[in-house]
C-alpha cells in the first residue's frame, strides 16, 4: 500500500499524544520524530503535500522499532508500525535504497548457505581479532555509521551454525504421534545455537518425529525495511518448502519468525500465494504456545488490559515457589510475542511452574529491548538508550536468569548485561524447559 | 525571522544535535492536540536551566518569539508559534530532583510526566492530586502551564492548589526562584500567577509540588442512567447533600460506545449516561457514605449502581474514562473539545443546548466530563480533511462557549485559552479586565517575546489597548452597582486628581500591617460594601461585599449548614472578608482546608484609575486568562480596592474535636511529623509550650461517625511516641481550638510569622529561642509555621531571625511591630530576587502609586 492509500488510517490519529508514554524511542530522544504521532504527522504531511520525499524522512521512518507499543496505548489502535513500514517501501522507491540493504536482503538472506558462509567468515574475523575479513565482506559494516560500535553486540560468533551440526532432515522423537517441523530462524541458526539445541531437545521429548526444516529467512528483515518484494520472495520459498513437508505443526523458537510466519496471508493479500499461505497458517506455532499447550493444565492466557504504566495498576508481584534453592527468574516479552501474537501469560505460567524458580516480574517487561532485528546495528546509539532503560528494570529484579523467547532479544539483552556488568544470564525459554526436564 | 547567525548561536549554547530546523522537524513541531497549527522557525532542546536561560537571552536580544513545550497535549494551541518563532522543547528536563515526604513536597523538573511523579511518590504513601486524564503524557510543565484539572480535582482542587514554587527563566533570560517549599512567601502570589499562564510569563524548569498522603480507602461506583438529565440531577443532589466525593465524572452513550469499541471497560452500552463516583477517606464510615450516594442516585432515577469489586475493575473503569478523548477516533477522525464550565445545577440545561448546537452545525457530539465541577467537555466530531466540516465545528465550538458564558460560567475550565479561545475572552471579560491582564503580562515580558499574542484578544491594528467595552455575554451581579462601590470609585478618582495616595481599610484590626507607608495616605473605607450579592448554597458559592465581616458571612452561610473553612489568626468579629483577601490570612487548618487563595473563585476591584476590574468568576474551575484572583489575594491592598469576593463554601463538619498529649518538644515533634504524613487526615497539628513541657494538639473535624476513630488512632500514635495523653476536647467551629493562644500572641507589640518546611519547624524554633525567646508561641507544624509574640525585639535580632528562616528553606515576616521599629526595617526581611517581579507588576497596575505605597516587601 502506498502512503496515500493509507490516508484513512493515518488521519485517524487525532494527535492526543497518548502514544508518547510507551514509545521507547521517544522516551530516549524526546523528539517528536520518534513517536507515533510524529511519524503519522509526517505521513499525513506527505499526503497533504507539506512534506516531500527526501532524506529528512529518514528519522521518522527508520527510527521506529516496530514494537507496536504505541498502538497498545492508542485508543484508536492506529497501526503506526505497519503504516511506517509500508512507507519505507515507498521511501526506497522515491529516495533510494542503500546498497547495504540490497546486499543483505537480495544476496544473503534468501540463501542460508551464503548466510552461513558470511557469518563464518565474520566469526573468523571476530574470534581471531582480525576483523578485516569481516569488514571486507561487509557483514558487520553494511549498515552505516553506527556499525563499528555495534560490532561488540554479537560477542562471539559461533564458528558453526545450528544446521551445520544438525543437518536439515527428520529425526526420531520420544513422543507418540505428533510430527513436528522445526523452523530454524536465522538468529538461532547462526548465533543462538544453544537455544536451538534446547528447542530441538524439547521438541524431541514431545514429538514422534522432529523435522529440522531447510527453510530460509522468514522475510521479516526486508519486510520491516519496507522491501516487500524481497520479503515475498523469501516467504514464497518457505511456503514451497513447507508444502513438501509431512508435519502436523511447524514450531519456531524465534518470536519474530513466528509472528511473521503467521502474517504470511496478510503479506500475500491480493497475490496468488494468498491461499497457499492461508493453508499453512494453522500449523504455525511459537514454541512458547506449543510448550504451554503441552503443559498438564493450561487455559490460554488472556492479555490483561492496561499493563502499560497504569496509574492505578497493581505493583509488580513476586511469586515464590517453595524450594530450598531458588533461582530468581524474570521474563522479557519480545514485541513479536506480546503484541505480535498476544502471548503474555503463557511464558510466565511456564516459568512459575518450574521447580526451584522464584519468578519476579520486572517493570515494563513488555517494553522493547531496542534490538528490533537489525535495528541495534543500524541505529546503535538509540538502541542502546532503549536497552539502558531495560537494564535498569532488570537490575531492580536482581534476577539470576533473564528469560525470553526471541534470539534477537537475546543478543541485545546479553549485550546489555555485559555492558552494565550484571551477573544475570540470558537464556531462551527452551533452555529453561530443558533445565526442568533434567530436574525431573 | 530566524537567521543563520541565530541558529549558530543556538548550536553553541545547547550543542548541534539539540538544534533542529529541517523542513520535517518544523512540521513535527507545528501542532499540538488542538486544531491550531503553525510552523516554527527553529526547535531547540536545552538540557539545563542555565542553557535555557542563555537560549532565552539570545532570543530576547534578537526579538524572536519563543514558546516552552512539554509534550504538546494541550487542547488550545498553547505551544503553537505562528510567527515562525522558536520552540523550546523541555523533554530533557526529565528528572525528579528530590522527594521529601516528611515535609510533604517534591521537586521535579518540568519535563517529567504527571504519572512519573505519581509513581515516584506512591511507594511513600503519597500522591500528587492533579490528575488530568492525560496524566500518562502530560508533563508537569504543561500541567503548570495550563493549570490542569482532572477527576480528583472535585475534592482536591486543580494544579494551582498543589504548586508551592518554581524555578523560572524570564523573558529576558533571567533565572528566578519563585516561592518554594514553605507556605505563603511575602510579596504577590507569583506562583499562583504563573500557574495557568500558558508559558506567557516565563519558562519553568523546576517545580516544587505539594504531595499529599493517600487516604486509607476508596470505593468506586458506576451509576447507570437511562436519561442524561437524571445523571446530572444525581450530581447536584449528591453535592447538595453535603457529600464531597473524590470524583463525579459523567460519560454519555456516544462516549461509552466509543470507549467500548476500543476495548471493553465495563460500561453498559445501552446506558444513556454513566457516572463514575468515587469516595475516599477512613475505612470507618466510608461504606455508609457510599450507601448514601447510592440512595441519592436511586432517588434521582438511576437505573443501577455497580460497585467496583476489586482494583482490576476499578482500573478498567478509569482506563476507559482516561482514554475517552482518544477513543473518539473510533467514531470519527477528529474532535474539537470545549471545556467551558457552568454551575452544576445548570448541567441539564447546558447539555440539552449543547445537543441542539451539535445538530445545528451537523457535528455529532459526545460528552465526557467532570460533572461535579460543572466542567463540560463536549467532543464535537468531524474530519479535518474536510474544510467545510472544519468551519462548522469551529462555529459550534464558539457557540458552546457563548452558551457557557450566558449561563454565568466560563469559557475554559482547564484546557486554557491559547489561540483557540482568545476571541471568546470578550464573552466574559470587559476591555479593562483584559487590558489589566495584558499589563501584567507585559510587566514581566516587556518585549512581548514569550508565547506572544495568546490568551488576550489582540487590539485593533495600530492600537495597543482594547476599548473599554463590557463583556459581550456574561452578566455579572455586583460590580460598580454594589453597595458602597460608587462612593469608593468617587474617592479614588478624587484622590487621584489630588495626587493623594490611599489606604483601603477593613474592620481596622490590621491597619498596621505591612511595611510603613512611604507617604501619608487617605483611608478608603469599605464599611459600606456590606451587601450579600449572591448566595447559591446548591452550587456552594457566596459573593459578598468586601465590607462584610467574616462573622456576618459565617452567619449567613450557617442558614444552609455551610461555612467558609478559614479561621484567620488574630481576627476579631469586626474583621472583614475583604481583609482576608488582602492578607491571604489562614490559620492552622490551612494544610487541610487551604488558604484564601484556594477558596476564592473571583473578585471585583477598583483599579487606580477608578475603573472596575473583575477576575475569575463563580464556577468551580476557571482558567480563562491569567490568574488575577490569586495575584490580588494577599496583595495588601496595593493593587486596588477589592469591592467583592466570591468564595467557594463548604458543608459544615458535624463535629470538631481536639486531642492533646504532653511531653518533650522532640517527642511532640516526632509524633506530629508522623501524624502529618499518615492517612489520619487531621485538620490541624500544633505544638504549644506547656509549663516546662510541651503539648501536641491535633484537631479533627468531620462526621460524628468518623472522628472518634481518627482520635483513637491519633492518641495511639501519640502514646507510641512517648507522649502522655492530655485528654480530648471539642471546640467551636468558627473560632477553632486555638483562639486564646492567638489572642495572647497578638497582645505583644511584636508578632512574628515564620514559614519553613514542615520538618524544620522545631529547628526554627530552637534557633529562634537562641536569638530571642518568644513570650508567646504556637508551632503550627502541619503548615510549617511559627507564630510568636515578643515584648521586645531589636532590629539586629530580627535580621538574625530572617537569616535563620532562610536557612530553614523559608521566610519570616513581622505581622505586627512598633512604629519606631517599622521606621527602621523591612518587615519582610532581606530582599529576594523574586520581589522584583512583584514590583514590576505593582508599577504596571498602579503606576502612580495610589494604593498603599511602600507597604510591599522591599518597601515599594
Ligand atoms: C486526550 C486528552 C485528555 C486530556 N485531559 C485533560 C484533563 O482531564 N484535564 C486537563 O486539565 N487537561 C487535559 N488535557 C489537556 C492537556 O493534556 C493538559 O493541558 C496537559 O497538562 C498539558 O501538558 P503538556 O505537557 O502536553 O503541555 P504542552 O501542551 O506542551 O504545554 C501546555 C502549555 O504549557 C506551557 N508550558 C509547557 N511547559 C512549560 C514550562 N516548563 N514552563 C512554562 N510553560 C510551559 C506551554 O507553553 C503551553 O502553553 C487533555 C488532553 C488530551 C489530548
Ligand atoms: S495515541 Fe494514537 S491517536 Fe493519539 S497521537 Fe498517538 S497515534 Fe495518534
Ligand atoms: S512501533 Fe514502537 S518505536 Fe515505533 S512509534 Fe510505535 S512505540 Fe515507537
Amino acid at each position: 500500500m502506498t502512503v496515500l492509500e493509507n490516508y484513512d488510517a493515518i488521519a485517524k490519529c487525532n494527535k492526543c499524544g497518548f502514544c508518547h508514554v510507551a514509545c521507547p524511542i521517544f522516551r530516549s530522544t524526546g523528539h517528536e520524530s520518534g513517536v507515533a504521532r510524529g511519524r503519522l504527522a509526517m505521513l499525513r504531511g506527505i499526503i497533504e503535500k507539506r512534506i516531500e520525499w527526501n532524506e529528512e524522512l529518514e528519522d521518522p521512518l527508520f527510527t521506529c522499532l516496530g514494537c507496536e507499543a504505541c498502538t497498545t496505548n492508542c485508543f484508536g489502535a492506529v497501526p503506526t508500525a505497519e503504516l511506517v513500514l509500508a512507507a519505507r517501501g515507498e521511501y526506497y522507491d522515491k529516495v533510494g535504497k542503500k546498497p547495504a540493504h540490497r546486499l543483505l536482503f537480495e544476496h544473503l538472506l534468501p540463501y542460508p548457505k551464503r548466510l552461513h558462509l558470511a557469518a563464518r567468515a565474520a566469526a573468523y574475523g571476530k574470534n581471531s581479532g582480525a576483523s578485516k575479513l569481516a569488514n571486507a565482506l561487509g557483514l558487520l559494516r553494511i549498515f552505516g555509521r553506527d556499525l563499528p560500535k555495534a560490532e561488540g553486540i554479537v560477542d562471539k560468533l559461533p564458528t558453526s551454525s545450528f544446521r551445520g551440526t544438525l543437518k536439515p532432515g527428520t529425526y526420531p522423537g520420544k513422543g507418540e504421534k505428533l510430527k513436528i517441523g522445526y523452523f530454524v530462524g536465522c538468529g538461532i541458526d547462526v548465533i543462538q545455537i544453544e537455544a536451538g539445541k534446547a528447542t530441538f531437545a524439547a521438541l524431541q521429548e514431545r514429538g514422534k518425529s522432529v523435522t529440522v526444516i531447510n527453510n530460509c529467512c522468514c522475510g521479516l528483515p526486508p519486510y520491516s525495511y519496507g522491501d516487500i518484494e524481497n520479503a515475498k520472495k523469501l516467504a514464497k520459498k518457505n511456503l514451497e518448502t513447507f508444502e513438501g513437508l509431512d508435519v502436523d505443526v511447524i514450531v519456531t523458537d524465534c518470536a519474530s519468525c513466528a509472528a511473521f510466519l503467521k502474517k504470511y496471508p496478510k503479506v500475500f493479500k491480493d497475490d496468488p500465494y494468498y491461499e497457499r499461505a492461508k493453508r499453512c497458517l494453522p500449523k504455525v506455532r511459537d514454541v512458547v504456545e506449543f510448550l504451554y499447550a503441552d503443559q498438564p493444565v493450561g487455559a490460554t492466557g488472556q492479555a490483561p488490559v492496561g499493563t502499560y504504566h497504569d496509574p492505578h495498576g497493581a505493583a509488580a508481584t513476586a511469586q515464590k515457589v517453595s524450594s530450598d534453592k531458588k533461582v530468581i527468574v524474570t521474563y522479557h516479552d519480545p514485541c513479536h510475542a506480546v503484541r505480535g501474537q498476544k502471548i503474555r501469560n503463557e511464558p510466565r505460567e511456564i516459568l512459575k511452574k518450574i521447580p526451584g524458580v522464584e519468578y519476579k516480574e520486572m517493570a515494563e517487561a513488555d517494553w522493547c529491548c531496542g534490538g528490533a532485528g537489525s535495528y541495534a546495528l543500524t541505529h546503535y546509539e538509540l538502541s542502546q538508550k532503549v536497552l539502558d532503560r531495560k537494564m535498569d528494570n532488570v537490575k531492580k529484579t536482581n534476577a539470576d536468569l533473564l528469560v525470553t523467547s526471541c534470539p534477537g532479544c537475546m543478543i541485545q539483552l546479553a549485550f546489555g548485561i555485559k555492558r552494565h556488568g550484571l551477573k544475570t544470564r540470558v537464556v531462551h525459554i527452551s533452555e529453561m524447559i530443558n533445565y526442568m526436564e533434567t530436574k525431573k | 525571522m530566524i537567521g543563520e547567525n541565530f541558529i549558530r548561536r543556538m548550536e553553541e549554547i545547547v550543542g548541534k544535535e539539540y538544534v533542529r530546523h529541517s523542513h520535517a522537524d518544523r512540521e513535527l513541531y507545528s501542532y499540538d492536540a488542538s486544531l491550531v497549527n503553525g510552523i516554527p522557525g527553529l526547535i531547540v532542546f536545552p538540557g539545563t536551566t542555565e542553557e535555557l536561560a542563555e537560549v532565552q537571552r539570545a532570543a530576547h536580544a534578537a526579538k524572536i518569539p519563543s514558546v516552552a513545550r512539554g509534550f504538546a497535549t494541550n487542547l488550545s494551541g498553547g505551544v503553537i508559534t505562528r510567527d515562525g518563532g522558536l520552540v523550546v522543547a523541555l523533554a530533557r528536563f526529565n528528572k525528579i530532583l528530590s522527594i521529601n515526604p516528611e515535609s510533604r513536597y517534591a521537586v521535579v523538573q518540568t519535563g517529567v510526566t504527571n504519572l512519573e511523579v505519581q509513581e515516584a511518590v506512591a511507594p511513600l504513601g503519597m500522591f500528587f492530586p492533579p490528575d488530568p486524564a492525560s496524566q500518562k503524557v502530560a508533563t508537569i510543565g504543561g500541567t503548570v502551564g495550563e493549570n490542569s484539572g482532572g477527576p480528583r480535582c472535585l475534592k482536591y482542587g486543580v494544579t494551582s492548589n498543589h504548586i508551592l514554587g518554581m524555578k523560572m527563566v524570564m523573558a529576558n533570560g533571567e533565572i528566578v526562584d519563585i516561592a518554594g517549599p514553605s507556605f505563603d512567601p511575602p510579596g504577590y502570589d507569583l506562583r499562583g500567577l504563573v500557574v495557568g499562564s500558558e508559558g506567557c510569563l516565563g519558562m519553568v524548569t523546576e517545580v516544587t509540588v505539594k504531595i499529599t498522603p493517600k487516604t486509607e480507602s476508596v470505593i468506586t461506583m458506576l451509576a447507570i442512567y437511562d436519561e442524561v438529565p437524571h445523571a446530572a440531577n444525581s450530581v447536584s443532589a449528591i453535592v447538595r447533600a453535603g457529600i464531597l466525593p473524590l470524583t463525579l465524572e459523567m460519560m454519555d452513550n456516544t462516549i461509552i460506545k466509543a470507549v467500548e469499541k476500543g476495548g471493553p471497560c465495563g460500561y453498559p452500552q445501552d446506558a444513556a449516561a454513566v457516572l463514575i463516583i468515587e469516595v475516599e477517606g477512613m475505612v470507618t464510615g466510608l461504606k455508609e457514605q457510599a450507601d448514601k450516594i447510592v440512595e441519592i442516585c436511586m432517588a434521582t432515577k438511576c437505573r443501577e449502581v455497580r460497585v467496583a469489586k476489586n482494583q482490576a475493575e476499578r482500573d478498567l473503569l478509569w482506563k476507559g474514562r482516561r482514554g475517552a478523548f482518544g477513543a473518539i477516533c473510533n467514531l470519527s477522525p477528529n474532535y474539537l473539545v470545549n471545556d467551558g464550565c457552568v454551575l452544576r445545577t445548570l448541567l441539564p440545561e447546558a447539555l440539552e443546548r449543547v445537543v441542539a448546537i451539535s445538530k445545528k452545525y451537523g457535528c455529532p457530539v459526545g460528552n465526557v466530563f467532570h460533572a461535579g465541577d460543572g466542567n463540560l467537555h463536549p467532543l464535537l466530531m468531524f474530519d479535518s480533511r474536510n474544510p467545510k466540516e472544519l468551519e462548522q465545528v469551529h462555529k459550534a465550538g464558539v457557540e458552546i462557549m457563548e452558551l457557557c458564558a450566558e449561563l454565568g460560567g466560563t469559557i475554559s475550565g482547564e484546557h486554557g485559552v491559547g489561540h483557540e479561545k482568545q476571541d471568546a475572552m470578550h464573552f466574559i471579560f470587559s476591555g479593562n479586565d483584559l487590558n489589566t491582564q495584558q499589563a501584567v503580562k507585559l510587566a514581566l515580558d516587556p518585549g512581548n517575546v514569550l508565547n506572544p499574542n495568546k490568551i488576550i484578544p489582540l487590539p485593533a491594528a495600530g492600537k495597543d489597548k482594547l476599548p473599554l467595552t463590557e463583556p459581550t455575554i456574561l452578566k455579572r451581579l455586583g460590580g460598580a452597582k454594589a453597595a458602597g462601590v460608587a462612593e469608593a470609585i468617587a474617592s479614588i478618582k478624587e484622590a487621584r486628581s489630588a495626587k493623594k495616595p490611599l489606604r483601603v481599610v477593613g474592620g481596622g484590626t490590621f491597619n498596621g500591617i505591612g511595611n510603613r507607608l512611604a507617604a501619608s495616605v487617605v483611608p478608603l473605607a469599605t464599611d459600606k460594601m456590606t451587601e450579600f450579592i449572591e448566595y447559591d448554597s446548591d452550587n456552594q458559592f457566596i459573593t459578598a461585599g468586601a465590607g462584610v465581616t467574616l462573622a456576618a458571612l459565617q452567619e449567613k452561610l450557617a442558614s444552609h449548614n455551610q461555612w467558609l473553612p478559614v479561621r484567620p489568626p488574630y481576627f476579631t468579629t469586626e474583621s472583614t472578608t475583604g481583609s482576608i483577601v488582602a492578607l491571604a490570612a489562614a490559620g492552622p487548618e490551612r494544610q487541610a482546608y487551604g488558604a484564601p487563595r484556594d477558596m476564592l473563585l473571583g473578585l471585583q476591584y477598583i483599579d487606580s484609575s477608578g475603573n472596575m476590574v473583575t477576575t475569575g468568576g463563580k464556577v468551580m474551575k476557571n482558567v480563562a486568562g491569567y490568574d488575577m484572583t490569586r495575584l490580588l489575594t494577599g496583595s495588601l491592598g496595593s493593587l486596588g480596592c477589592i469591592t467583592e469576593a466570591t468564595w467557594k463554601v463548604s458543608t459544615k463538619p458535624e463535629c470538631c474535636h481536639m486531642v492533646g498529649a504532653t511531653g518533650s518538644l522532640s517527642n511532640c515533634n516526632a509524633a506530629a511529623l508522623k501524624i502529618i504524613i499518615s492517612n489520619l487526615l487531621p485538620v490541624s497539628v500544633v505544638i504549644v509550650p506547656q509549663g516546662a513541657d510541651w503539648k501536641l494538639l491535633v484537631g479533627f473535624e468531620g462526621l460524628e461517625m468518623v472522628v472518634p476513630s481518627q482520635i483513637e488512632r491519633c492518641s495511639a500514635m501519640m502514646v507510641l511516641a512517648g507522649l502522655k495523653p492530655a485528654g480530648e476536647t471539642s471546640y467551636p467551629l468558627l473560632t477553632g481550638g486555638h483562639g486564646d493562644l492567638f489572642t495572647g500572641i497578638w497582645q505583644q507589640p511584636t508578632v512574628l510569622q515564620a514559614d519553613v518546611v514542615i520538618a524544620r519547624v522545631v529547628e526554627l524554633y530552637e534557633g529562634l529561642a537562641k536569638i530571642a525567646q518568644p513570650d508567646n508561641l504556637l508551632l503550627d507544624v502541619a503548615c510549617g509555621r511559627v507564630h510568636a509574640g515578643f515584648t521586645k525585639l531589636s532590629a539586629a535580632q530580627w535580621k538574625e531571625i530572617d537569616t535563620l528562616a532562610s536557612r530553614c528553606q523559608g521566610h519570616a515576616c513581622l505581622v505586627k511591630a512598633p512604629d519606631t521599629f517599622r521606621n527602621e526595617v523591612d518587615l519582610y526581611g532581606s530582599p529576594r530576587r523574586e520581589w522584583k517581579l512583584s514590583h514590576l507588576i505593582k508599577q504596571a497596575l498602579d503606576p502612580e502609586r495610589m494604593f498603599a505605597p511602600g507597604i510591599l516587601p522591599g518597601r515599594v
